[in-house]
């Protein structure tokens, strides 16, 4: 016999273990991570914050300095700003390469192209090359001794006698382009290609119908609906651009002149090279802002509509 | 749990225990060495270690070497839990005016070991121990020593009748030679611009009286535009454009001396640590010789003088357990006998004078020391050591630049001179007092 309690909501006193037990089994799961997170991410992070404001060679007495190493950074003749110029060069320059060019390989495959298997892998090899490796792999090929690729193609093919020197301080910035485009695309045609994957069919043939054109079912139909994964990966180039180390370190071995430091080399070579902590610090507090920031924007440049199928 | 974590904590505390027990009472004193582990490796200081601990039964030395050895240390000087020695690429001045290391000086004014007659300074090659002097202390003492000569192969030179230079006329003749010969007159590490610096120093030597050339030591304003110095500039930015090999500036250090050492350069300007860093790569027959930086036709500084000094720098934390026993050890390695094995097994310099007298030397090496023989003094520049934000800011930047052409040699003397007046209004930036010419 069914009983009219049967159908009723349950008590809030009976509710109350059941929200506990809830409580408990999350944080039973997540507390190790938060725990391993808070000790390893927020707790230097809040430490780099105070070393920010205090003057600090790492192996004297730390003495208070407040805002003046933030000062410092942002006076003229400091190499902050030109190295933030650097970073937003790595960011748009080979960012437009590699959207445009993620986007066709992409696109091609989703179509359907003759050898798409063999693309999907000869364009992802690359993301899956280490960065030091990648940029070992471009500093040979731009070497200007013997064993210089290209160089050695520039003499054979076109009799340009004088070697290039791709890799010199002033050319450093625009010879990397090449290699992060290189570097990068497969991942993003990867990403792209899940996306387009998704779309189904029908609303290919219903513009086909139509009478859309390639071009045409590219713009209309692809582009709106795979634009949250669009969005993302722009949001991903930022942040990458951004804290551009590995490939400008290792290119510049190991010493990056005020020509071709980023923030990060930067930062890196205020505290570890030159035992400024202070002022290291405070350069990766500021770059923490503008990280968070351009992210940001991005994501808001990059709002629309969000569109269901 | 509690036991497993208990267990845990026992060991723990056991092993820093341990750590903490550097002496043990029935062996005497335990002397922690670190040591940079480079090209020179740590046979050599191993066996002094040895042979040091049969010469003094009561102590007993911990010597270790790595790569890496900076960051080893670090967290231990912060923690006031440093060896007693090391040898590292440390910021020593940093450590000095932080009170962090031990002075050698009453080390240095007793008598050597196994020289009675005179004091561990003056066994020493003069100048060697004015890089790190603070206060009317010494606080470092250099394990080898070196200079900047230019390199060459004997057997290239023979081959087409070259003859070494002298004076800097006879040097771009040479370089003509070379060039019209189809060779490279001059390799050059170019994504290291810095390796100009010692020929640019060297150059503006020999125009200038000491007096005047260590007014840039003594961070005075003026030193980078002076007329003098702007002309060795102009020197040197004539060598790179006309004699540099093609693509130079583009390339490290290893690939532009492999360029050398292949025959597609003649010459190259380096240390004495060069055949060491080449020495898998020189094919057989390579007769490496070098000569010092030409003298400059009227020029008025010592003509004799070479830039060098010591290198691979020892010196003794204050707050280490025995730092007046680890000096000992120090300066038994800087003696005539330690010093003699050095030179044998490392084929390099030891900064103890005459130690390498009666030893068999390869021939490069022979060749740097009559080099070295037959120059009146040795003279360096410490700023690399005390302004590491100017030697890659302005420094860098501007030898880039003035290699290239891209800038004149006054453009580059007045930025050298404002990034040196950015260091001199920077409060955060320790300046030592002028020191004018060592004796």
């Amino acid at each position: 016999m069914i009983k009219r309690n049967d159908f009723q909501r349950p008590t809030p006193n009976a509710q109350r273990p059941k929200r506990r037990e809830q409580k408990l089994f999350i944080l039973t799961f997540l507390g190790p991570a938060l725990a391993l997170y808070a000790l390893f991410v927020l707790l230097p992070a809040v430490n780099a914050c105070r070393y920010s404001l205090l003057r600090w060679d790492g192996l004297g007495t730390a003495t208070w300095a407040g805002l003046h190493n933030f000062g410092r950074l942002l006076r003229s003749g400091s190499d902050y700003l030109p190295a933030i110029q650097h970073n937003l060069f790595l960011t748009f320059v080979p960012g437009v390469f590699i959207l445009t060019l993620a986007l066709f390989f992409a696109y091609s495959i989703h179509q359907g192209v003759r050898g798409a298997r063999l693309f999907r892998i000869t364009f992802f090899f690359p993301n899956i090359i280490s960065s030091v490796a990648t940029a070992l792999l471009w500093i040979f090929l731009y070497s200007t001794s013997g064993v210089g690729l290209l160089n050695n193609l520039l003499k054979r093919l076109f009799h340009v006698s004088q070697p290039i020197a791709f890799t010199e301080t002033h050319n450093l910035l625009w010879a990397m382009v090449p290699m992060i485009v290189w570097a990068a695309t497969g991942f993003y045609m990867v990403l792209f290609l899940a996306a387009m994957e998704n779309i189904p069919e029908t609303y290919y043939e219903a513009a086909r119908l139509d009478g859309a054109s390639s071009s045409h079912l590219f713009r209309y139909v692809t582009l709106p609906l795979i634009w949250d994964v669009l969005a993302t990966g722009v949001v991903f180039l930022v942040i990458g651009g951004l804290k551009m180390f590995d490939g400008v370190w290792i290119m510049e071995n190991g010493r990056p002149s005020p020509e071709t430091h980023t923030l990060s080399t930067l930062m890196y070579s205020r505290v570890f090279e030159e035992y400024n902590v202070g002022h290291g610090t405070a350069i990766a507090v500021l770059q923490f802002v503008l990280v968070l920031l351009a992210s940001l924007i991005s994501m808001r440049l990059m709002r629309r509509e969000r569109l269901e199928y | 749990m509690r036991k497993s974590f208990s267990i845990l904590l026992l060991l723990g505390l056991v092993c820093a225990s341990c750590r903490l027990q550097r002496d043990d009472p029935g062996r005497g004193i335990t002397l922690e060495v670190a040591v940079f582990e480079g090209g020179y490796g740590i046979e050599w200081h191993k066996q002094m270690a040895r042979q040091y601990e049969r010469l003094h039964p009561g102590i007993h030395i911990d010597l270790w070497g790595d790569p890496r050895v900076d960051e080893k240390l670090k967290p231990r000087i912060l923690r006031r839990n440093p060896p007693d020695l090391a040898s590292c690429g440390l910021p020593v001045w940093k450590l000095i005016v932080a009170g962090k290391l031990y002075p050698l000086d009453a080390a240095l004014d007793y008598p050597a070991y196994g020289q009675p007659n005179i004091t561990w300074r003056q066994s020493l090659v003069k100048g060697v121990l004015s890089d790190y002097q603070y206060q009317g202390h010494t606080y470092a003492v250099p394990t080898n020593l070196g200079c900047w000569v230019c390199w060459y192969d004997r057997r290239m030179f023979r081959k087409h009748g070259w003859q070494v230079p002298r004076t800097w006329g006879e040097f771009t003749h040479l370089c003509d030679q070379i060039k019209a010969a189809g060779i490279a007159p001059l390799a050059f590490q170019g994504k290291y611009p810095y390796y100009a610096w010692a020929t640019l120093l060297s150059l503006y030597e020999r125009l200038v009286p000491f007096e005047r050339w260590y007014r840039m030591e003594d961070f005075l304003p003026g030193a980078y535009t002076d007329p003098e110095f702007i002309h060795a500039a102009r020197l040197v930015q004539e060598m790179a454009t006309r004699y540099f090999e093609p693509g130079a500036l583009a390339m490290t250090h290893t690939e532009s001396q492999l360029e050398w050492v292949h025959g597609s350069a003649a010459m190259v300007f380096c240390g004495l640590w060069l055949e060491n860093e080449m020495k898998n790569a020189i094919p057989p027959g390579f007769e490496m010789a070098c000569f010092p930086v030409p003298v400059v036709e009227g020029g008025h500084g010592d003509p004799h003088a070479i830039y060098g000094g010591g290198g691979e720098m020892f010196f003794a934390f204050s707050d280490a357990p025995h730092p007046k026993e680890a000096v000992d050890f120090l300066k038994y390695l800087l003696s005539m006998d330690p010093a003699r094995a050095y030179t044998r097994q490392l084929d390099t310099l030891s900064p103890v004078r005459n130690s390498e007298r009666g030893i068999s030397l390869s021939p490069d090496l022979q060749s740097a020391v009559d080099v070295m023989h037959a120059s009146s003094r040795l003279f360096s520049d410490r700023i690399d050591t005390l302004f590491p934000e100017f030697t890659r800011g302005a420094e860098q930047v501007g030898l880039a630049d003035l290699l290239a052409g891209k800038i004149t040699p006054e453009q580059f003397g007045k930025e050298l001179e404002a990034g040196m007046e950015d260091i001199r209004r920077d409060p955060d930036i320790y300046k030592p007092p002028p020191q004018g010419v060592p004796q």
